[in-house]
């Protein structure tokens, strides 16, 4: 696809995609304090990643979607929880990329007319992916929908409504959810090195009778593409984790494109009524329910998965804090510019050495990268704004900041009649890094897998609900055609599994399903 | 020929930042001088012959010219200091961030912070420093006494992680109530003042928290209203 979309009304698309961009990560920003942490280098590390992003996604991105299209990756992203979502995919992946250029820009390596074919290519699989994943709310972003992120479809939210087993603070599985969530969220922050991605929530939804459901979401919990979790937690069954919870007398009015969410009242696990649990992963089709079967059942699994990952927890810290500073710079590094390496799970051709390396074009910068340079050229960047090139004309007040500057620098329009820009930073990769090579498995749904395997399954896999004309029949459809057994066998594929609806079709309203936690 | 890379911008500025600064000028200026030895088109250099441009060699050196020029680092991650002790500043805690108040009831305010969750009584207890991994491995081997509260100067959910439930309570040195540390310690109950500033403490000395208090509005840190839930020493308890 390079170069093909190196026209006019491409690239005034790609500069009101990254414009967006910047106006959002500004925004997510300056609403955080810079992030530091005591066990990694973490701005080190993130710099790092923005390189690597820069230099290898257009080539990963190009392999990617010569087997599967960006908007097809978006239609898997929005019927499960994968780890291409809000954080990771949606925001992280054109973000890092394009906050890399910007380094290299800062620093007189590159000019803004440079990997044009690039920059255009990124955006334009980026923006195909979220208008794909947002179809369901029709936006492009959670900033664009007034930070909120509604993607999934009423056949799978009414499952949910009528499975999840109901709480009362106190009671044996309101304990094991909420110990099991904080449990999750302290073990996805490790296993990433300091870094959110491995968590993603999304909502909110309105569950009638004041109350509403997030759906929370843990990714990578035992061995798969990262080296670091091999042989770590290796007796859950699966790598990913989803979280349905409903609350009472909450209002959650915030749920950004960091996939992180404000409430008032604050979030209190006090207010929480019903909770259920997932997995689905490249090789399920749809949600699969997890211990679901009685609140007893999933009160018993939500305690043993608590305690095989507070184990883990000791474990892999133990194992990290053994690690030298560059150990812990390449891991993060890793972490961060591997965003979207799930894309190729989906599309079957993932490979290791593509995504679990640092460039070598990127090692040559690792000497600058004491902790605090990273912190203050991460905050000069993304904060202050203070690269002299960052600076619009004097008459410009840019959003949030009202200031003559932006994050992102758009691309010229001149890359159509001039020619002095190489227009791709080229398609080789070479990389290394200085962690122990894998040996594990993958965990997937379909059991743990070589990779080979792994890949195989994927490219061979679309899940029912996207096959043949099921792609195109959305709610707009379904609102008309709630009695057409096409509307039926659709609903009936996310009712799969069901202890409630099974078989129930398309013609629910919330007044037919059970009440909530029942 | 167009040297748009290297052509400083117009509206342009420095680097608000000393090091951002110091170490940004020389790989721009580097760059612009290697670009001008090639005496080729810049697209023909910029991907294609760009190791020329910038290399491993001169990153060291750049880093090298400021620890000759007396320069010594901050550090964040304690494995940067321990790998490399004569690039970085020895730690040194803050005193007096916080002004001591007036000692009512058997307490004196020593510091504030931000709430993260609203709780029905206050916490008291003794309180650790924490800020390295031997001391944390200290604390997953023999356990957390009971009752501690962790001053910890990382908003960074990471080093306490095997630990952190065993709190009675924590003071984060730094952060919001939106950092990960934050975020765990409304996961896991723990009561937390995120964004302290305290005034000096040693462990052993027992506070109260104000846990009581209400967590920070959502635009408490665009317009700086933070800092609202205090903390005492108690006296005469060491």
């Amino acid at each position: 696809m390079s170069g093909e979309k190196r026209t006019y009304a491409g690239l005034l698309q790609a500069n009101n995609y990254l414009r967006q961009l910047s106006d959002t990560t500004y925004w997510l920003c300056i609403t955080r304090t810079v992030q530091e942490s005591k066990l990694f280098p973490m701005n080190p590390y993130m710099l790092l990643s923005y390189l690597n992003t820069f230099y290898r996604l257009p080539t990963q991105l190009r392999a990617i979607e010569a087997v599967t299209p960006a908007e097809e990756l978006g239609d898997r992203a929005r019927e499960v929880s994968l780890k291409v979502d809000t954080v990771n995919a949606a925001w992280g992946m054109p973000a890092f990329y394009l906050i890399g250029r910007e380094m290299l820009m800062n620093w007189g390596l590159l000019s803004p007319s440079d990997a044009v074919d690039d920059v255009v290519d990124v955006l334009d699989f980026s923006r195909r992916f979220n208008l794909a994943y947002h179809r369901t709310d029709g936006h492009l972003t959670n900033k664009e929908f007034g930070d909120r992120s509604q993607f999934l479809p009423e056949r799978t939210l009414q499952v949910f409504e009528s499975d999840l087993h109901g709480v009362r603070a106190g009671d044996r599985l309101h304990t094991a959810a909420t110990k099991l969530v904080a449990q999750l969220s302290q073990y996805a922050f490790l296993a990433h090195c300091e870094c959110r991605i491995g968590l993603h929530n999304s909502g909110p939804y309105a569950m009638g009778d004041n109350r509403q459901m997030i759906v929370r979401d843990f990714f990578e919990l035992t061995e798969g593409d990262y080296p670091w979790l091999d042989g770590i937690a290796t007796s859950l069954p699966f790598t990913n984790l989803t979280i349905p919870i409903v609350f009472a007398d909450t209002d959650f009015h915030l749920m950004d494109d960091w996939a992180s969410f404000e409430a008032s009242p604050a979030y209190d696990a006090a207010n929480i009524v019903a909770v259920g649990m997932y997995t689905s992963d490249a090789l399920s089709d749809g949600y699969l329910p997890v211990g679901m079967e009685n609140a007893e059942t999933l009160a018993e699994t939500m305690e043993h998965y608590r305690e095989v990952l507070n184990q883990a927890t000791a474990d892999l810290w133990k194992r990290i804090a053994s690690w030298s500073r560059e150990q812990m710079i390449d891991a993060g590094a890793i972490v961060y510019s591997s965003v979207a390496k799930d894309f190729a799970h989906l599309a079957g051709v993932y490979r290791q050495e593509d995504w679990i390396a640092l460039d070598d074009r990127v090692q040559r910068f690792k000497p600058l990268m004491n902790d605090e340079y990273g912190r203050d050229d991460l905050a000069e960047m993304v904060g202050l704004l203070g690269f002299p090139h960052q600076k619009a004309n004097e008459y410009t007040m840019a959003r949030h900041s009202k200031l003559n500057q932006n994050m992102l620098t758009g691309v010229p329009y001149s890359v159509l009649v001039d020619d002095d820009f190489a227009p791709t930073a080229g398609s080789s990769l070479t990389g290394t890094s200085t962690l122990e090579a894998k040996t594990g498995l993958w965990t997937t749904s379909a059991g743990r897998l070589e990779l080979d395997d792994y890949n195989r399954r994927a490219r061979d896999f679309t899940p029912a609900v996207l096959t043949g004309d099921h792609r195109y029949l959305d709610e707009e459809w379904v609102k008309r055609h709630h009695d057409d057994e096409r509307a039926h066998e659709l609903y009936r594929l996310a009712q799969r599994g069901s202890r409630r609806l099974e078989g129930r079709g398309a013609g629910l309203r919330r007044a037919d399903l059970p009440t909530l936690g029942t | 020929m167009s040297d748009a890379a290297v052509t400083p911008p117009k509206w342009g500025s420095q680097e608000m930042l000393p090091l951002p600064g110091r170490f940004n000028s020389a790989v721009r200026a580097l760059a612009a001088e290697r670009f001008a030895a090639t005496g080729a088109a810049w697209k023909d250099v910029v991907f294609a012959r760009e190791t020329e441009l910038f290399t491993r060699s001169d990153a060291e050196r750049i880093e090298q010219d400021a620890l000759d020029a007396g320069i010594r680092f901050d550090y964040s991650a304690t494995v940067s200091l321990e790998t490399e002790p004569e690039k970085y500043k020895r730690p040194e805690r803050s005193t007096g961030a916080f002004g001591d108040g007036a000692v009512s009831d058997g307490r004196r305010q020593v510091g504030a912070g931000d709430n993260v969750i609203r709780r029905p009584q206050t916490v008291t207890g003794p309180v650790a420093l924490i800020s390295t991994t031997d001391q944390v491995m200290t604390f997953l081997v023999e356990g957390v006494p009971e009752g501690t509260i962790a001053v910890i100067d990382d908003s960074g959910g990471t080093l306490t992680a095997p630990i952190i439930e065993g709190f009675a309570g924590v003071i984060c040195l730094g952060g919001s109530v939106r950092s990960h540390l934050g975020i765990l310690a409304r996961e896991y109950g723990v009561p937390t003042l995120m964004n302290a500033t305290i005034d000096t403490l040693v462990d052993g000395d027992v506070v109260e928290l104000e846990v009581t208090a209400d967590p920070p509005a959502a635009d408490a840190y665009e317009t700086g209203d933070t800092g609202h839930a205090r903390i005492w020493k108690i006296e005469g308890d060491r």
